[in-house]
């Protein structure tokens, strides 16, 4: 059976090769439909000025406000950040961005903002957590405020990240679906 | 009579049965030939298989039987005047459709690719690279949602002089000007395959022709194709069109009939 569909699908590959004019409108159908969702990330990107509009929240450090596999939208336009305002940071040199609350917010004459956050799960601030030397965030450093939430349904992306074996097990059971469905 | 003469009758008499039998081995090794070249051809046919298809998979049914729709109107024979009449398949809309989704395609590469570095900074271009994808997507949408519909492909207006002439002759004066749209049309959970035929350009005459078919008719249970009982109907509806011979406008349409009109 399986070979059957394997001869199948290399036959019709084998007619689209005959065709060029068919088999260029499939590659850029193709191209299209994975450009769509990539560039509904890049118009998120462009509509929040956030570089990450979308994160998952991986540890409980924020509990009970928010739980491990929350997702998280993120609005960075915002002009002000505030003490209590949930943000997403990034620390130098490190790709992992946290989520935290903002404990303190410091304005100078100058304009110059500096932040101090932590978690609500935790004992103590996130000076610890910070570069070596840094005993501030600035501005820059916020990818975003939280902005809205959806619980627990990055439970999957934390798990495909903590067991890569299950993302072969996940493209087999679509792959399963996809013949099943076929027979039916 | 002579020795000479003997001989001679001799050798005439025994050349004269000898051209016989070559004659006659001749003619049985032409049937003979013939004969397996007969069963050649009927080796070659039984030989052929037919398509097979799942007939539970609608999408797959219809793009079978759009191919052989697509196939039989570029055939050479399809005219009732033979290759005289050449029919073109007509390039223009589906390239400028191909070059609009190139063009979306570019737009959204340098977005993706291009524009990954100091993110703050280059947001306006990232900016007006997603919104001219979207625009060009939405364009292209809406070309295949208002424009396209049902068609599946378009024919050129006939071009040579003498083929006009022909099928001017024949009772359609309006090949030479306008091209043909070929739309098909098969409802979900309906068992009938519809070809329509009807002229494409700038104000074209509203005269066409329709076919409506079961299925059944070109499928088996198991699913095998009958190609070139599609191919013959398909055949039949263009030499309508060709003849002018149109269909009475129903609900759809509301325009005058067209008629056949004699030179």
């Amino acid at each position: 059976m399986i070979k059957d569909m394997m001869d199948k699908q290399v036959l019709e590959l084998k007619k689209l090769w005959a065709n060029k004019r068919q088999l260029t409108f499939q590659l850029l159908n193709l191209a299209m439909i994975v450009f769509s969702a990539l560039m509904i990330w890049k118009g998120l990107m462009f509509a929040t000025k956030s570089e990450s509009p979308v994160v998952v929240v991986l540890s409980g450090s924020m509990e009970p406000a928010f739980q491990r596999g929350d997702i998280l939208f993120l609005n960075n336009s915002v002009d002000r950040v505030y003490v209590g305002d949930v943000v997403v940071f990034k620390i130098r040199d490190r790709d992992i961005p946290i989520v935290h609350r903002i404990l303190k917010v410091h304005e100078k004459p100058d304009g110059k903002v500096e932040l101090l956050t932590k978690g609500d799960n935790n004992r103590v601030d996130d000076r610890g957590l910070y570069a070596p030397g840094q005993l501030w965030l600035e501005r820059e450093d916020i990818l975003g405020k939280a902005v809205g939430t959806l619980r627990y349904v990055g439970m999957v992306t934390i798990a495909l990240n903590d067991y890569p074996v299950l993302k072969y097990v996940l493209v087999g059971m679509m792959g399963l679906f996809v013949l099943t469905s076929k027979e039916g | 009579m002579s020795k000479k003469n003997k001989k001679s009758a001799a050798a005439a008499a025994s050349a004269a049965p000898d051209k016989q039998p070559v004659n006659e081995k001749k003619a049985v090794k032409k049937e003979e030939k013939e004969e397996e070249e007969e069963e050649e051809d009927i080796e070659v046919e039984e030989e052929m298989e037919l398509l097979q298809v799942d007939v539970g998979d609608i999408i797959k049914v219809k793009q079978i039987l759009d191919e052989t729709v697509a196939g039989t109107m570029i055939s050479n024979d399809i005219s009732a005047h033979g290759g005289t009449v050449r029919i073109r398949e007509a390039y223009g809309h589906d390239n400028m459709k191909l070059l609009l989704m190139a063009l979306a395609c570019c737009f959204a590469a340098v977005a993706q690719f291009g524009l990954t570095n100091d993110f703050p900074k280059n947001r306006i271009w990232l900016g007006v690279c997603c919104g001219s994808y979207f625009c060009i997507s939405g364009i292209l949408q809406l070309i295949m949602t208002f424009i396209d519909k049902d068609c599946i492909m378009r024919i050129q207006p006939l071009s040579d002089p003498e083929a006009i002439k022909l099928v001017k002759k024949g009772g359609n004066k309006y090949l030479g000007k306008y091209g043909i749209r070929v739309r098909t049309q098969f409802p979900r959970f309906s068992e009938f395959y519809s070809v329509i035929l009807e002229f494409n350009g700038k104000n074209p005459p509203t005269g066409y022709v329709k076919q409506t078919w079961s299925v059944g008719q070109f499928f088996d249970v198991d699913g095998h194709f009958d190609e070139e009982g599609l191919m013959l109907e398909i055949e039949k509806l263009y030499r309508r069109f060709e003849a002018g011979n149109f269909d009475k406008p129903n609900d759809v349409g509301g325009s005058k009939v067209m008629k056949k009109k004699n030179n």
